[in-house]
């Protein structure tokens, strides 16, 4: 059956400026802003990169609820989540010790592999959960993690008789059976995320031989079980009551993991599991008030601050220190002195103010549009000319007009450098925030930025250098123009009205040019209308369809660990898209996700 | 319970010293004498090594690169033109031993010995527009950064040569005293392997690489066991467990089984790893001790601006490779270096390496950054690697060896024309060594002078791929075990789609130089 999604469609045929730009350079930029091009090429992982073909962005998203989306085989958990279940398992084994553990089991966990980030884009938006690939060093890291941790957990008679239980060390070394049976039980449940059968109990128990056992023996069952499949992988085998068939249900343990490790990066609680135990979870009812439930938990914060933050960084952004002690750098930055932390403090306060509106029932146009800062520290807070905000309670909001949103935030504003760097602004939104295809550069383009001009501001200079010829085409009405709408702001991102001129060896002050903001962004194709600067930008972009689409395909690409594809994958994404494109809060996007049915089932291949 | 405090972590009882640049240093002589202990069988040939160290950028003039063009005294046609070759130049002066101004160092170091030892070899091209990358180096050309432009070819991910010699048995023919088939190291990947290696086969992915020495070393140190060594390891267990849910009844995908195979596959691997033991028969690192320093201890707050410290941290690094193969316990390394060893203070990416082919300042701060590469890492590593004799014969380790230094581009960033590959070590008597090659066309001009404002030229000439098939057979390896497609060498031969790039070589490679990139390359067989 196929159902038509309420999502807006605004499949335009590209602009003609365009297309005679293009025909004028008669380069291979065609010009068309298209869906994300399949194929990370040389990327780790197997993630199913057939995002598009490069055609128009698409914007409208078909259900054909018959077609059966793919999923990733056997989803292994990433880094942090194996992170957080390990912690997490240490807690219940032995609740007193565990910050103390977790602390000394920090270096075990460098033995796995980091993620890698990962995205049908070579630079934006990459998410390390679409790094599948599975090493050597995992496999070996696992193991040697698992070995340590169930040292640790056996390292004293006392931790023993916490973990397994006083009858482990107790004297009577005939109930050793027993209770080892009862810990396997117990915690294998646990680590495993699903029910432990007596046949597993069997077997977790074979490296203890027979009773009575010492350290070693208990050392070994822990670490057997912190090594099996159900541990490092989203085991699923659907709900065995379903009937064969190329999609089927998830069963309750694997509805509880699926919801544990989306919204909080970590193995199921105690409630979850007993939902699971229970059933409630294989109900309409028990599942929806589950899925609340998790979506309330402060937990939430720990996935969603990857989501986004991994969504909306700016790669472009070097570390802001990187130039200090040079002449141009130093006269820029005057009596501000950036550390080299403030590029990390820049980037968080994106991620906290989604993180802000997600928790206070705030929508998605709320993050694109906020005027209230998140500076948690007095140098960023500097560069706004704001107070420091708390993390709690109301953020200050920003005094000047003209920091309006997202892309006035200096994470997407500064560079680094002593120079902004318009291109690469542009560059961002286009490919990360919108979803566009830029076709790459052609082969003769310059990669490097803009010089700083001891005459022109730095607009004129992108301007003289990509204008004409060969660069045109894409530069002059794709990219360029969304850069220029917040040239507003310098290289540190602070306000300007003008753009003061250097000597680019000794850092004098030549001058100054007035800074010039207004263009034809074009989000849209064929759409000529003018910007002032970056509260126009900003409005054209919530008005248009893209920019809600690009959250339905940057959440979809977190959630399922692959990159969607729009001939099977239409449904899930329209249900996101839908939730955003009705205004709904934040919290409404990832609850409709997960009351999905691609959220809850699975294909058997 | 019985004796509930046993401590089950392993405590290696004998052991010696190997110190190093920071955290530990090889003692050269030391090492000699632990090859008394080493059971190879006399008159089993030593095992060839290979280590890949690669750079970012490139971007060094010829003049600074190579030594000059005079000293290429023979020539010889090959793939459609001449090709030349010299005996390779070494002069002394104030303590110095120049090759040229890049290669050169200490005259106690460089020595007319360790030049002997050393092939530097240019005109050797990458056919489309990779600019930026790091799958090159190895093979895999797909591990782009996307800067270029895509080649008109199927541009698939391959294995890097490295792990098709890790996983051959031709190059490892027994591994009972391998650690670790091969060291993939640095702040991100040069190598790339199939999911399944040892079926050669399934997805190809980027390796994780490790940049601390002390960790590194850790994986190629084999412990000897001690009297409390008692119980073995639970991986058969492990390997039980996932075939439990392999071979169980409940439903499973196909592609979920492949997956589980090759996560059994690993688990073989792992055993097969933990049953290496030290302290005798084929492994001598019983007796070294672990050090107690890494090379992230060097790292300070200037470590970005201090070639100093980068140099040291890396002769860290060539510590731990050189006990790996003096140990046997590994036999191949891969290194990507990120940095600059250079105190420039501000963007080297943009405002050094970009510019480098278009303004002779930023050609006057690279070259001798390079210069401080090569004096302090790459000369460490083959001066130590040549400090040790192989106990298999056949001369020192270096001997038994290849190194080889590449750089990301050719004389221009973004250009993979012209690309210097510097080498050391004959790998077990393959190469001829001491010789300047040169594979340019001089007919056939890439970028010309003054083309965007280069104030070089350059000139295509063979194929990057006849390079790394050369690699691999001088590792012992067929062509029928790593040639795929239509054309020899070892890598994708894709081919520039666009005529408007700074890449100098579209349209410049015809039948003579593909027709003969399976052969190994001129100059270079002993």
């Amino acid at each position: 059956m196929k159902e038509a999604m309420t999502s807006r469609t605004v499949m335009r045929a590209p602009a003609l400026a365009l297309v005679l730009a293009l025909a004028a350079s008669g380069i291979a930029c065609t010009g068309t802003i298209g869906v994300a091009p399949g194929g990370a090429a040389g990327n780790r992982g197997g993630a199913d990169a057939s995002g598009g073909n490069g055609g128009p962005t698409v914007v409208k998203f078909t259900c054909d609820a018959s077609l059966a989306p793919p999923v990733i085989p056997l989803r292994r958990l990433s880094h942090n989540q194996y992170r957080n279940t390990i912690i997490d398992l240490v807690a219940f084994a032995t609740p007193a010790d565990a910050l103390t553990l977790a602390a000394t089991l920090e270096s075990s966990f460098a033995q796995l592999p980091a993620d890698s980030r990962i995205g049908p884009d070579a630079k934006f938006a990459r998410f390390f959960r679409l790094d599948q690939a599975v090493q050597q060093a995992h496999i070996d890291g696992g193991f040697a993690v698992a070995r340590e941790v169930a040292a640790a957990l056996t390292a004293s008679a006392a931790r023993i008789k916490t973990v397994i239980g006083a009858c482990a060390t107790d004297a009577d070394a005939g109930n050793d059976g027993a209770c080892l049976d009862t810990f396997i039980a117990r915690f294998g449940e646990r680590a495993l995320r699903r029910p432990i059968m007596t046949d597993d109990v069997t077997f977790y128990r074979k490296p203890a031989g027979a009773p009575p056992f010492d350290a070693a023996d208990y050392a070994d069952v822990i670490a057997l079980l912190l090594s099996a499949p159900d541990l490092m992988y989203l085991v699923e085998h659907g709900d065995d009551a379903a009937p064969g068939g190329t999609r089927v249900p998830l069963s309750a343990y694997e509805l509880a993991s699926q919801l544990s490790y989306q919204f909080w990066q970590t193995m199921p609680d105690a409630a979850l599991l007993d939902a699971a135990r229970t059933g409630a979870l294989m109900t309409q009812a028990g599942y929806q008030a589950q899925v609340d439930r998790v979506l309330a938990d402060p937990r939430t914060a720990r996935a969603m601050a990857e989501f986004f933050g991994q969504w909306l960084e700016n790669i472009a952004l070097e570390p802001l220190d990187s130039r200090a002690g040079t002449p141009v750098f130093d006269a820029l930055a005057g009596s501000f002195k950036p550390g080299p932390d403030l590029r990390a403090r820049m980037l968080d306060e994106v991620t906290d103010s989604a993180l802000y509106y997600l928790a206070g029932g705030g929508t998605f146009a709320d993050v694109i549009g906020s005027k209230k800062s998140f500076a948690r520290t007095a140098d960023l807070a500097t560069l706004y000319g704001v107070p420091v905000w708390d993390g709690n309670g109301e953020p200050p909001s920003f005094t000047d007009d003209a920091r309006v949103g997202l892309l006035t935030r200096a994470a997407f504003l500064a560079t680094g450098s002593a120079n902004t760097r318009p291109i690469m602004k542009g560059v961002f939104i286009r490919k990360a925030l919108l979803c566009d295809t830029i076709p790459p550069p052609p082969g003769n383009a310059a990669a490097n930025p803009p010089p700083l001009s001891k005459e022109s501001s730095t607009r004129q200079v992108v301007e003289s250098l990509t204008g004409a010829g060969i660069c045109a085409g894409c530069h002059t009405t794709v990219i360029n123009p969304l850069g220029f709408a917040t040239e507003n702001f310098d290289a540190l991102g602070r306000t300007r009205t003008a753009q003061t001129l250097y000597d680019d060896v000794t850092g004098h002050v030549l001058g100054s040019v007035p800074v010039d903001t207004r263009t034809i962004p074009a989000i849209d194709e064929g759409d000529t209308r003018m910007s002032a600067g970056a509260g126009d930008l900003t409005r054209m972009i919530q008005e248009s369809a893209k920019l809600n689409a690009c959250f339905a395909r940057q959440y979809f690409r977190f959630t399922f660990g692959r990159v969607e594809s729009d001939a099977v994958d239409g449904c899930a994404l329209g249900a996101i898209m839908d939730t955003v494109d009705q205004g709904q809060p934040l919290t409404s996007a990832l609850r409709a996700m997960a009351l999905h049915d691609s959220f809850r089932q699975r294909s058997f291949r | 319970m019985k004796n509930p405090i046993v401590d089950t972590t392993r405590t290696p009882s004998r052991r010696t010293i190997l110190r190093g640049a920071g955290g530990f240093t090889m003692a050269l002589p030391f090492l000699r004498s632990l090859f008394r202990h080493e059971a190879r069988a006399a008159g089993v040939a030593a095992p060839r090594r290979f280590v890949a160290l690669a750079t970012e950028h490139g971007a060094v003039w010829p003049a600074s690169m190579f030594p000059p063009d005079g000293a290429l005294t023979s020539s010889m046609t090959y793939g459609g033109h001449a090709v030349r070759q010299g005996t390779l130049p070494l002069s002394v002066a104030g303590g110095v031993a120049t090759i040229s101004p890049v290669l050169s160092g200490p005259s106690t170091v460089l020595t007319s010995r360790l030049a002997s030892k050393i092939n530097v070899v240019r005109g050797l091209d990458i056919t489309w527009y990779i600019a930026h990358h790091q799958g090159g180096h190895l093979g895999n050309f797909a591990q782009y950064n996307h800067d270029g432009a895509a080649p008109s070819g199927t541009l698939v991910p391959m294995p890097t040569i490295d792990q098709v010699m890790a996983w051959s048995p031709s190059f490892y023919g027994n591994t009972s005293g391998i650690r670790e088939r091969s060291l993939v190291i640095g702040g991100a990947s040069l190598s790339a392997g199939w999911s399944s290696p040892s079926t050669r086969s399934g997805q190809v992915q980027l390796l994780n690489a490790e940049s601390n020495s002390l960790t590194l070393f850790n994986k190629i140190f084999v412990p000897s066991a001690g009297p409390t060594e008692v119980r073995p390891p639970i991986v058969d267990l492990v390997r039980e467990d996932y075939l439990r849910l392999r071979n169980g009844n409940r439903r499973l995908s196909t592609e979920d089984r492949r997956r589980l195979d090759e996560h059994v596959a690993r688990l073989d691997e792992l055993q097969r790893k933990l049953s290496v033991t030290g302290g005798g028969g084929g492994s001598a690192c019983g007796t070294i001790v672990t050090p107690t320093m890494s090379n992230s201890q060097v790292r300070g707050s200037d470590f970005g601006r201090n070639p100093t410290s980068q140099a040291q941290y890396w002769r860290m690094i060539n510590d731990v490779i050189v006990a790996a193969f003096a140990c046997d316990t590994s036999r191949i390394a891969t290194v990507r270096i990120e940095n600059d060893f250079s105190t420039y203070a501000g963007d080297w990416h943009q405002d050094v390496a970009h510019k480098a082919a278009t303004t002779q300042t930023a050609e006057n701060t690279l070259a001798p950054a390079s210069q401080l590469f090569f004096q302090g890492v790459f000369l460490d590593l083959i001066s130590k690697l040549d400090a040790v004799q192989d106990p298999g014969g056949g001369g020192t380790l270096l001997d038994q060896t290849l190194v080889q230094w590449t750089q990301e581009s050719g004389p221009i960033t973004h250009d993979p024309i012209d690309l210097p590959v510097v080498t050391a070590g004959s790998a077990g008597g393959f190469f001829r060594t001491g010789n300047l090659i040169d594979y340019r066309n001089m007919t056939k001009v890439g970028h010309k002078l003054g083309q965007d404002g280069s104030l070089i030229q350059t000139n295509v000439g063979l194929v990057y791929n006849q390079w790394l098939g050369t690699v691999l057979q001088a590792m012992g390896l067929a062509r029928t075990e790593y040639e795929t497609g239509d054309y020899a060498g070892y890598g994708c031969l894709c081919l520039s789609s666009s005529a408007t790039s700074w890449y100098a070589g579209h349209n410049k490679y015809g039948t003579p130089e593909l027709s003969v990139m399976g052969e190994i390359l001129p100059y270079l067989k002993a």
